[in-house]
């Protein structure tokens, strides 16, 4: 008999949203990303492409475009609103209605100050942004049919936009419409369909760039209104366009799940006759690709198939290293799964509902490796659905079962379950401190709960059955305003550690209820943290890979931890480019640490020697191979399985058996929607 | 005199003419293998009214004198008749129509609610419809007339019961979904060449280097609420053969 009993989970039925659009805001290298169901995320570029903050969606924000003015991020959707969000309380800050139906697409001018917006009623809306609110200018010329895209020129006095059948020119300041642009309907069958100008980018030489339905990227004159060259790309759509910031090269993405890009290079030596010219084509995705956006070094596209993908470009970084590898984000950076270690119950967070299941049971005994026979199979307990129209943002789950709480942004929901977490009542009684909370954690007796609010505070409510009773609220030092997105509590509860997107972890005496200590910053966002339940360690893991172990009583690094971070991590695994989301201890052996990303986990053991840059990191299968007192010699600290993959959740029970959250890829690629046909010879 | 005559004379030469072609007529009848002309003969008669006495004798007879009051008389007769048979038809229609009419307000007055419930019913949506009107400012007229009448959530008839409406859809929510049928219609609608994703991850099996079953091999989602209401009644049989031997 191995050394554990795994349960193996596969009916976590996690669907993620289609990519709908992206804005890249190059000061401060954030992107952030709009998904089909409102959710919105950012992604911190310059910390190995971790996603920082994820705003929950909402019923009817269609999100159609986003658009970064300066630090603040606005977005339009089909619900004919434009909403600037709060990226420090991760919810929107307010929503003006445009008047003029839904709109398409969002633009602001390169001095920040006006921000057009296309709308359905062929008008384009000019606000001006100010500095806690957008304001109505005015209307420009108003149109006969829809607006889909817009493009300011670099100087703002110029605006195209594309609409159906063609593309019209307004002068900004006097908001007359100078040029008409019409563009070719498709051949053949799509030559009765009006076709649709689905991107437009205005360069600064006046050159337009446009892309459409009917497959064509055509380049116009912008001063004189006439075109200048057509490329026909694809047989299907074209459906976005991101143009470098320094006009040098552009892309193109298409329904294909192609991406094209577009150099504006000379054909000769001398650099007189520039022209557009198609380079590369990449086909990373297998569905369409509706948002682009083309950083300095790399272009970064999404679409219906939900990955995200950040292909660098070969020739601004170097070969064959860590920034030229392709990067795609396919599972959330956070956990959705919260497993009740005592109770050997599940909870399931989707947007819409939580789900509870109970594990099945197994007797029998095997061999490693092999599967056991299921005495009873595992069984939902509960489904619950959220009220009101927000996602949910965060739930929890007790250790013992017996709690469950959930979060939107506007309300916060607790909840009794008894009978064997069968049966279920809301707990209507709540103190009013506790308002919407980015983050939730239980304590291990049951007896408290933590909900992180604004200013990196966090709250604490005692569990009681008619009414909850508000203890305190932890606050951090002053100025600290990001949201906290990782608590932990220790299993003798006296300690809470927080952590925010600042980089910042805080550990807070709950016995006291005031603050402990404050871990030194280290550069990179921390993915997972955990404290230790015997020696009160508290083990933070990085978005870079890097490991550090705290000691809470001495409020100094451990031995062990200064000993790995002069050793250095081994190569492959600072390799890795899916953060680690969970960390977790074993009761039977304190001197293992468990952790787990998307592809693995893997078990560390501090009492082994760490492995050195020339040892083999993956090998367990090596070992297993060896007779047994060689394998002491070549063993290390790092303990590997990649058995499962695309790991949600890893977790160890209290009788000692470990339980896998798996979400095969394939699952979530065969209930995507209809991709385009292709004909390929022989099939 | 010289009228007389020469309406003889033409009398003469139409009939000359009638029984040419009398005669004509006949010899293809008989090669036809009609009938004698005997009734076609009566028709023409009636047509031509002072004519019969002479085309009921035989054809060598004398040509009849017919005067031209006569003749005229006849015209106005048979005018009035056409005249006549026009109007009655067309009060035949009126009468017709007017019938289907009062049928229809019948039906119609059969399908409405009786009128003390109508007028309660009206007072009631006066009263909401004013309070609606008050609470909401929206631009356009046409839209607000038409959202006082949907606006009605609870209408209170004469009883303990309410109707009310499921969810109330605004302008904005119409033409979110109207936006949204756009774009899928364009993306998915007729024309856009479209597969399903099995049938892609099917091509890419055939096309790659391990070759294995389809990803969507069995239809596993077939008939749930058969497989459940079976899978309940295997419980309750389980159940059911335990409670004897405990």
């Amino acid at each position: 008999m191995g050394e554990f009993k795994v349960h193996r989970i596969r009916f976590f039925d996690y669907m993620p949203s289609a990519i709908r659009a992206m804005a890249f805001s190059t000061r401060t290298e954030r992107l952030a990303l709009a998904r089909a169901d409102g959710a919105l995320e950012i992604f911190n570029f310059s910390d190995n492409y971790f996603q920082e903050k994820v705003l929950p969606g909402h019923d009817g924000r269609a999100v159609e475009a986003l658009c970064w003015v300066g630090p603040r991020l606005f977005s339009a959707g089909l619900n004919g609103e434009i909403t600037e969000y709060d990226l420090e309380n991760l919810r929107p800050r307010y929503t003006v209605d445009a008047y003029g139906g839904p709109i398409w697409t969002i633009g602001v001018n390169s001095q920040g100050t006006l921000l057009a917006v296309g709308c359905e009623d062929g008008t384009v809306k000019m606000f001006e942004v100010l500095k806690e609110r957008i304001q109505f200018q005015r209307n420009l010329d108003r149109q006969r049919g829809r607006i889909i895209s817009l493009s300011w020129h670099p100087s703002g006095t110029l605006i195209a936009a594309g609409m159906m059948d063609m593309i019209r020119i307004f002068d900004a300041e006097t908001g007359r419409a100078t040029h008409r642009l019409v563009v070719d309907r498709g051949a053949g069958a799509s030559k009765s369909k009006e076709v649709v100008v689905w991107s437009i980018a205005f360069l600064s030489d006046y050159t337009i760039i446009s892309s459409d339905s009917a497959g064509k990227v055509q380049i116009w004159d912008g001063l004189n209104g006439t075109l200048i060259r057509t490329h026909l790309i694809t047989k299907w759509d074209v459906l976005a366009l991101s143009v470098s910031q320094d006009e040098s090269s552009l892309v193109a993405g298409t329904s294909e799940g192609t991406v094209v890009q577009f150099q504006f290079l000379s054909s000769t030596v001398d650099r007189l006759d520039k022209d557009w010219v198609r380079t590369r084509t990449f086909k990373n995705h297998s569905h369409d690709v509706r948002a682009l956006a083309h950083t300095e070094t790399a272009v970064v596209s999404g679409g219906m198939d939900t990955q995200l993908v950040v292909r660098p470009l070969l020739d601004k970084v170097e070969k064959n290293t860590r920034e030229s590898a392709i990067r795609k984000v396919s599972f959330p950076h956070r956990s959705l799964v919260c497993c009740a270690k005592k109770a050997g119950v599940l909870l399931f967070q989707f947007p819409d509902h939580l789900e509870l299941w109970r594990l099945g049971e197994s007797d029998g005994y095997g061999k490693p490796g092999g599967s056991l026979p299921v005495k009873r199979g595992p069984e939902k307990l509960i489904q619950l659905k959220r009220k009101g129209e927000d996602h949910i943002c965060c739930s929890a789950l007790s250790p013992c079962g017996g709690w469950l709480a959930y979060s939107t942004v506007t309300s916060f929901r607790l909840y009794r379950l008894l009978n064997g977490s069968i049966s279920i009542c809301k707990v209507s009684k709540l103190p009013k401190d506790l308002r919407p909370a980015h983050q939730l954690c239980f304590s291990t007796d049951s007896s408290k709960l933590f909900a992180s609010s604004s200013n990196s505070s966090v709250v604490v409510v005692a569990l009681n059955e008619p009414e909850c009773k508000y203890l305190g609220t932890l606050k951090a030092k002053y100025g600290c305003r990001q949201p906290v997105h990782l608590l932990s509590a220790s299993e003798n509860g006296k300690w809470l550690a927080t952590a925010n997107t600042d980089c910042e972890v805080h550990v807070y005496n709950l016995d006291k209820l005031k603050l402990h200590c404050t871990v030194p910053v280290y550069g990179s966002c921390p993915t997972a943290m955990a404290i230790h339940p015997t020696t009160s360690n508290l083990v933070v893991v990085h978005a870079d890979q890097q490991i550090f172990e705290y000691s809470l009583v001495k409020k100094e690094y451990t031995e062990w931890s200064r000993r790995l971070q002069k050793q250095g991590l081994h190569s492959l695994w600072l390799e890795r480019d899916t953060p680690i989301t969970h960390v977790t201890f074993n009761p039977k052996n304190p001197a293992h640490i468990i952790v787990q990303d998307l592809f693995m986990f893997c078990i560390i053991d501090k009492s082994l020697p760490l492995p050195e840059a020339k040892n083999v990191l993956y090998n367990q299968m090596t070992l297993r191979s060896l007779p047994e007192p060689d394998r002491v010699l070549h063993s290390h600290g790092f303990k590997i399985c990649k058995d499962f993959q695309h790991l949600l959740c890893v977790s160890l029970l209290e009788d000692h058996s470990l339980v896998v959250v798996e979400r095969p890829l394939l699952d979530i690629v065969s209930q995507l929607p209809a991709p385009v046909r292709q004909k390929k010879f022989a099939t | 005199m010289q009228g007389g005559g020469r309406v003889r004379s033409r009398s003469l030469s139409v009939t000359m003419r009638r029984s040419a072609m009398t005669l004509q007529n006949n010899m293809a009848k008989n090669q036809r293998g009609e009938a004698a002309p005997s009734s076609r003969m009566t028709g023409r008669e009636r047509q031509m009214g002072g004519f019969s006495l002479l085309l009921e004798s035989s054809d060598d007879e004398g040509p009849e004198e017919v005067t031209f009051e006569d003749s005229k008389a006849d015209a106005r007769r048979s005018m009035k008749r056409a005249l006549d048979t026009a109007r009655r038809e067309k009060e035949l229609l009126k009468e017709k129509r007017r019938k289907r009419q009062e049928l229809f307000q019948e039906q119609k007055k059969r399908k409405l609610l009786s009128a003390e419930v109508l007028e309660e019913i009206d007072s009631t949506k006066q009263e909401q419809s004013h309070v609606k009107a008050e609470e909401e400012a929206e631009p356009e007229e046409v839209e607000g007339r038409k959202r006082n009448w949907k606006q009605n959530a609870a209408r209170n008839l004469k009883g303990n019961y309410t109707v009310t409406t499921v969810k109330q859809s605004t302008l904005a929510s119409s033409q979110l979904k109207a936006a949204e049928d756009f774009l899928h219609s364009r993306m998915y609608g007729p024309g856009s060449r479209r597969t399903t994703s099995n049938e892609m991850l099917s091509l890419e099996n055939k096309m790659g280097k391990n070759k294995s079953a389809a990803v969507q091999f069995v239809k596993k989602n077939w008939a749930c609420q058969k497989k459940a209401k079976a899978e309940k009644l295997k419980k309750t049989w389980i159940h059911m053969q335990q409670i004897p031997s405990s």
